[in-house]
């Protein structure tokens, strides 16, 4: 069985999308819930882990989405910077080794 | 016409009037309560826990907790306990049969005919009402915050709280909530239990129930309303500013989703315990009291984390349907389908591998990401609100942080005795 991943939802307002066009990255958003743009960074089970411990406000949507959620805005703020600049979602592993 | 509440029993307000509560109070030693009882006190008061007139004696509390019932038989699924340590106790030099009065903010809140100081086993409490004896489980860490005696005894207010604003308006106690449902005709209410802001899943499980609700009756003029009845009480870091809760609820009222025919928003201060199917039958009692004929209940009612299984509440409400007086209206959940284009229930839409649904954690996640969600998810009326809200009493959020724990208006003052 493949190991479960955990979406991060970057939701991508029009600052971001702006960024993400000068970089050419436009076609990196998916779209969710009636036209909102996001783009989706996954966790595995042991990211996810350091991530709920990193950011106590941070909460694992158990029942229905089964998302990571309330990250704060500036946290995912620096995940899409690094987005941009590594042209890619697999960053997790850099942002973290951070914290 | 008597007012008949949960039990049978005419809803009495035990309020005194200031020229009799000034008498009443004179020489009486003054005690000082805390948040949660100063709630309790006032629902106590007002009917909201008809048929209780107090705090429970030994005998209530240990039928509740064996029986789920009163010593009288009545069901009851909560305890309402009023506690003192036995320090606390002998400094006051107080005991069964003295009369003290209860201070809220440093004034006089309501007169405690004291009938009996007890002790009880809270590990038995929490394994009874909340199924674990866990202290992480939010319900049995308020058990165990209790100070090690019980005080029973009758509560008559003597000082009504003032509701500041913006919530004066829904503070409506049952005997004027149910004048209210008489004056615009409803023959069925509805209740909604909420702590939230309501995204549109939310406004569908209010109409889904509305449906349910209204069946057979005719639809030549209005008979149906919803009820959204929003807990206050205890805040953490991170939900919804009270005042965030309670505007946008009627929001979906003033901007049209539903209408005065058939929509209303109230509030009742209660201090959640998370209690899952013993406190899903506590909302049926204390929305009987407020004179609903119906409640919604969704899936894990009222529960947290993986203490009580999805349809436990159901089960437990069907069990003692006989003895309530409110009908359980039970809701699936709504969620957007792409193809559907819309919001729709997953028991009606089978584009199974297509469905997104969403959670108030989710919409508080964008708007915490600074993004305006579309408006098949979330109202633009309610966003803005939300905004005005974080503005206006948030400190600049509309979630709740230090600062507004430190330094908000409180929901209700209580004044000077005059
Ligand atoms: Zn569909």
């Amino acid at each position: 069985m493949a190991e479960e991943r955990y979406p991060i939802n970057i939701w991508v307002n029009e600052e971001r999308y702006e960024k993400l066009k000068e970089a050419g990255l436009a076609e990196m958003c998916e779209e969710m819930l009636a036209g909102l743009k996001v783009i989706r960074v996954y966790a595995n089970d042991a990211q996810k882990d350091k991530i709920l411990k990193a950011f106590p406000t941070a909460k694992f949507d158990s029942a229905t989405t089964k998302s990571i959620e309330l990250l704060p805005k500036d946290v995912k703020d620096k995940m899409f910077d690094l987005i941009v600049q590594k042209k890619s979602v697999d960053i997790l592993d850099e942002f973290l080794s951070n914290y | 016409m008597a007012e008949i509440g949960h039990g049978g029993k005419e809803i009495v307000e035990r309020i005194l009037e200031p020229s009799e509560a000034k008498e009443k109070i004179k020489g009486l030693k003054q005690i000082p309560i805390r948040s949660q009882i100063a709630n309790e006190v006032i629902d106590i008061a007002y009917g909201f826990f008809c048929p209780l007139e107090g705090f429970m004696s030994k005998a209530d509390l240990d039928s509740v907790c064996k029986n789920m019932r009163l010593a009288s038989g009545v069901v009851w699924s909560i305890p309402i306990l009023f506690d003192m340590s036995e320090s606390e106790i002998s400094d006051y030099g107080i005991k069964a049969g003295d009369s003290v009065v209860l201070t809220y903010q440093d004034n006089p809140l309501a007169l405690f005919e004291i009938e009996e100081i007890y002790d009880y086993d809270k590990k038995a409490i929490c394994q009874a009402v909340y199924g674990t004896t866990e202290e992480k489980h939010p319900g049995c860490a308020r058990t165990y915050a209790y100070k090690d005696k019980f005080i029973g005894g009758k509560i008559t207010l003597v000082n009504r709280p003032k509701i500041n604003p913006p919530f004066e308006p829904y503070f409506i106690p049952p005997l004027e909530m149910r004048k209210k449902f008489k004056e615009k005709g409803w023959v069925r209410v509805v209740a909604h239990q909420t702590r939230n802001v309501p995204h549109t899943g939310h406004e569908w499980l209010m109409k889904g129930a509305w449906l349910q609700t209204y069946g057979e009756l005719s639809i030549e003029k209005p008979l149906v309303g919803v009820l959204v009845n929003a807990i206050i009480g205890e805040k953490r870091k991170g939900d919804y500013i009270d005042e965030a809760i309670i505007l946008c609820q009627d929001e979906l009222r003033k901007a049209g989703y539903f209408g005065d025919h058939n929509h209303m928003t109230s509030l009742t201060f209660w201090d959640m315990r998370y209690a899952g199917p013993k406190e899903a039958v506590f909302h049926a009692i204390l929305r009987t009291n407020l004179g609903l004929t119906h409640h919604m209940y969704g899936r894990d009612h009222a529960g947290v984390g993986t203490y009580y299984g999805p349809y436990d509440a159901h089960r437990l409400l069907e069990s003692i349907k006989d003895e309530l007086n409110i009908t359980p209206v039970y809701s699936m959940n709504w969620l957007y389908c792409p193809h559907c284009g819309e919001v729709t229930s997953e028991g009606l839409c089978n584009h199974r591998d297509e469905w997104q649904k969403f959670s108030g954690t989710v919409i508080r996640s964008i708007v915490m990401d600074g993004v305006k969600p579309p408006r098949l998810i979330f109202r633009p009326e309610v966003f803005d609100l939300v905004m005005e809200c974080a503005e206006k009493y948030g400190f600049g959020s509309p979630f709740v942080t230090d600062e507004y724990l430190k330094n908000r208006t409180p929901v209700f003052s209580v004044p000077p005795l005059e």
